[in-house]
């Protein structure tokens, strides 16, 4: 499960638990394009959906501003938040692969910001091969918040923090996959990955 | 180089702005304008964090990002960062 410390992936993680499922949770830390407060609010949302359903869910935090930097030193910009989301899909992937998880999820609900458009989306996740999990795709922002307010990870997910310093001034909402595979040649995809996944630790 | 009015980013924890036309910084230059005020600053290459009064990221797109949620401080310290913007593009 990918965490990001906002409102929709504690509701999508409330809602794989209440299933059943055994969940890990991975999170990207974009420090120092942001502050410390996302790795504070997950561990906290963390805290308070173990307490509500008596089990641990364990969590990879991986280095994601090395990465961060790679893309902006050497990838179109615009496109930057896409690349940013395939990276985040791949080091997901290894951790799952690692965890023998046999799905990856996310908090994501179509058309809320640039990277959740249907478009960005598809050319986000042609990255990896294990299915993907999206409990709130078809919700709108007033259901998760609300959802969000009666499970309490509200509060958590709304304390101020830095936005993400490495998002373009005008990210593109419509990508094609050509472009996209085009701007990866430009990086060292695999060694930018076997670094981030070997830094990673478990919380 | 000329600025739109600051503005509390999306997630309320800092302030931000953002040049009124497109720049590219010569990060080294701006690095070196800062030093020379005594200001430590961490090299990101695609950005620069100067350790002020409170944190502040200067990106070779010349976007500024102040964490501090006080208004005034805020302003305070962009026009301080201006002028050492406006020191480091000078020949």
């Amino acid at each position: 499960m990918l965490m990001s410390g906002g409102i929709d992936s504690p509701v999508s993680l409330y809602y794989l638990l209440r299933q059943g499922h055994d969940m890990v949770a991975v999170h990207l830390d974009n420090r120092p394009f942001t502050d410390d407060t996302p790795l504070e609010k997950i561990t906290d949302h963390l805290r308070l959906l173990e307490a509500r359903f008596g089990r641990k869910v364990p969590m990879y935090v991986l280095p994601h501003g090395p990465t961060q930097i790679a893309l902006m030193r050497n990838t179109d910009r615009h496109v930057g938040c896409v690349l940013c989301r395939r990276f985040m899909w791949r080091a997901a992937e290894r951790i799952a692969e690692r965890e023998n998880a046999t799905f990856l999820a996310t908090g994501e609900a179509l058309g809320q910001v640039a990277s959740q458009t249907l478009s960005n989306m598809r050319t986000a996740t042609a990255s990896v091969h294990l299915p993907i999990v999206r409990p709130l795709i078809g919700f709108d922002k007033q259901e998760i918040e609300a959802v969000a307010r009666s499970i309490g990870t509200y509060t958590i997910s709304t304390r101020p923090g830095v936005c993400c310093q490495a998002v373009p001034d005008r990210p593109a909402t419509r990508s094609g996959l050509v472009q996209i595979l085009q701007e990866e040649e430009r990086v060292d995809v695999e060694a930018i990955l076997d670094d981030c996944v070997r830094r990673a630790v478990v919380v | 180089m000329k600025y739109h009015a600051l503005r509390v980013c999306a997630n309320r924890g800092a302030f931000e702005a953002v040049p009124a036309e497109p720049v590219q910084l010569d990060l080294q230059r701006v690095r070196g304008g800062f030093e020379l005020e005594g200001i430590q600053v961490l090299d990101c290459r695609v950005m620069l964090i100067a350790q002020m009064e409170r944190e502040v990221t200067v990106g070779r797109d010349g976007r500024i990002l102040i964490k501090s949620t006080n208004g005034p401080e805020a302003e305070r310290l962009l026009q301080h960062v201006e002028a050492v913007l406006a020191s480091a593009a000078a020949p």
